[in-house]
């Protein structure tokens, strides 16, 4: 547990009025993420995941409640509140390099310095044959490999990844998972993690958060007993593997 | 359609060989081939293989040219010509009269006569002068009003009548006015150039300021980019593309306007040169006219295409 990263959510209401009548996507939220956690939420598509995770990351005012980050009010989006979107969001006029150094150079750190930061999180993801590449010349899954290391080079706080692997092969997701898992072992920044695959949460995290799709209410908070490193066919056939998977799939499907 | 199997196989041989094999190596129009041939006969320092080395390379890179994308469009504008050579020169008058057209050897002949006069170049140098000016200013105003629509809702309704109510009306149609309200010609010329150029420029550079996707914004933001960086680093350069195509349509705006202001206000320009060529009944100079215009137009949207290319290689 660290002392930094800490998230607290507090009767968060996110939703918009629309002539006059309100119509809430989440309403009432509350929910404490402590720091250095690795916390999924899993919910059936509606429910409001994404707006959560945008509104965590500071890009969508809420209309009422809180949502604290090491005690202080989110009001914009910052260097900490890393974002990992489910879209590739790559400035595609850069090359792989140059876009990692983007967040250190905007906070005013050098040109060599920033370029020493960047090869050093690019070779964490694994891209460093690439690293001068433009993006369209990469696949899918560097294309995401890339953006993690861009939204770790900032060194965040929090980092919020919004079903960062939904769009890949089983076999990208698999290697980009232990890139993950590797990432937040070395790195311990809090990682809140929006997918809507039970079984990538429950190799990953340490809590799952179901959400609801009546307005976002949280089902229930399981959770994952099993310590790390884990492993994911152990896991899945283990009994307690199994027992909650059930439970989580139930309580999606309630 | 050599198999590619084949191909490495000769390879393979020459490589082991490790001499030059003159009938295997004119096989060959890769790059391969070629960085073979240099790292075999590096040992080699006689002449003639050299020689022998270059003509090969020679004949890979004709053999490479797409020859029909030259000789077609040659062709048809050798027919072209010929034909317009015949109708002028036979007097043809069916349905269209071409007993007065010159024929492309008067305006050939027009060419030299003029192409060595002084006025010529004054004019071509007064053009290119005003179009310089006039598009510089247009893209300043262009882009600034196009970034300034695409951020504020409120700018873009001020804004937005104005163009809608000024870009239909045609060059020609503002020379009075902008004659009456510049204090000299030639401001007034280059002011209704500039109503030729910035209408496409600024409705460009809006689309593109307007199409930036919101999570790329989103996430420069979250990387730490206040709103000027975003600005600078996220919207301009993925507006790039927009812009540069509001550019070059500007570019043909420009030229068509300026030639009106030119013909009307009689001032120097290849305008001016052209319409006082009808005046003075020296019809081969009214087509040298014509096609000196087209040459400078697309030129200059040319290198515009061109500074495009170089600026932003990332959006082809």
């Amino acid at each position: 547990m660290r002392n930094i990263g800490n998230v607290e959510i507090q009767q968060l209401t996110l939703g918009f009025k629309n002539f006059g009548a309100v119509k809430a996507i989440v309403e009432d939220f509350s929910l404490k993420f402590d720091g250095g956690s690795f916390t999924s939420i899993i919910g059936s598509s509606g429910c409001g995941k994404s707006t959560l995770i945008n509104a965590i990351g500071g890009h969508y005012k809420p209309m009422a409640g809180h949502i604290l980050l090491d005690g202080c009010e989110i009001k914009d989006p910052t260097a900490d509140l890393g974002i990992v979107f489910q879209q590739h969001t790559l400035f595609p006029w850069k090359t792989v390099r140059e876009n990692v150094r983007f967040g250190p150079m905007q906070r005013g750190v050098a040109k060599g310095e920033a370029n020493r930061i960047a090869d050093k999180f690019i070779e964490m993801v694994g891209l460093s044959s690439y690293a001068s590449y433009y993006p369209k010349m990469l696949s899918g899954g560097m294309q995401h490999r890339a953006e993690i290391a861009r939204a770790l080079a900032n060194a965040p706080a929090v980092l919020l990844m919004d079903e960062p692997f939904g769009a890949l092969d089983a076999q990208m997701r698999a290697t980009l998972q232990m890139s993950l898992m590797e990432i937040w072992r070395e790195t311990k920044v809090t990682i809140i993690f929006v997918t809507h695959d039970v079984e990538e949460a429950m190799f990953l995290s340490q809590k799952i958060v179901v959400m609801s799709r009546d307005r976002g209410r949280i089902r229930e908070v399981f959770t994952v007993d099993e310590p790390f490193p884990r492993n994911k066919e152990q896991l899945f056939t283990s009994h307690y593997g199994r027992a909650l998977k059930e439970k989580c799939l139930g309580s999606l499907a309630a | 359609m050599r198999r590619p199997g084949l191909r490495a196989a000769r390879m393979r041989v020459f490589r082991s060989r490790g001499e030059y094999m003159s009938d295997t190596m004119s096989d060959c129009t890769n790059q391969e081939g070629t960085r073979v041939m240099s790292k075999a006969a590096r040992g080699d320092h006689d002449s003639s293989q050299r020689m022998a080395r270059r003509l090969v390379r020679l004949k890979a890179r004709v053999a490479e040219i797409h020859w029909q994308a030259i000789i077609i469009p040659i062709l048809s504008l050798v027919a072209g010509v010929g034909a317009w050579q015949w109708l002028t020169q036979s007097h043809v008058q069916f349905i269209l009269d071409f007993s007065n057209i010159p024929t492309p050897v008067d305006v050939f002949a027009a060419l030299r006569a003029v192409i060595v006069t002084h006025v010529f170049w004054r004019d071509i140098f007064w053009s290119m002068y005003r179009i310089l000016m006039a598009f510089g200013l247009a893209t300043l105003v262009g882009v600034l009003a196009g970034i300034a629509m695409g951020y504020s809702a409120i700018l873009r309704l001020l804004i937005a009548p104005y163009i809608e109510m000024m870009r239909p009306i045609p060059a020609i149609a503002w020379v009075p006015m902008a004659i009456l309200i510049w204090p000299t010609t030639e401001e007034s010329i280059i002011f209704i150039t500039f109503l030729g150029a910035v209408f496409p420029i600024v409705l460009n550079t809006w689309d593109g300021v307007r199409r930036v996707p919101h999570e790329l914004v989103k996430a420069a933001r979250s990387l730490g980019a206040n709103r000027v960086n975003v600005l600078f680093h996220v919207v301009v350069p993925y507006a790039i593309p927009n812009i540069t195509l509001g550019m070059a349509l500007g570019m043909g705006g420009a030229w068509f306007a300026l030639l009106a202001g030119e013909m009307i206000s009689g001032r120097f320009g290849v305008g001016y040169f052209t319409w006082e060529s009808y005046q003075l009944i020296q019809y081969g100079n009214i087509i040298v006219g014509m096609l000196t215009i087209g040459l400078l137009s697309s030129v200059s949207t040319g290198s515009i295409y061109y500074l495009k290319r170089k600026m932003i290689p990332w959006a082809e």
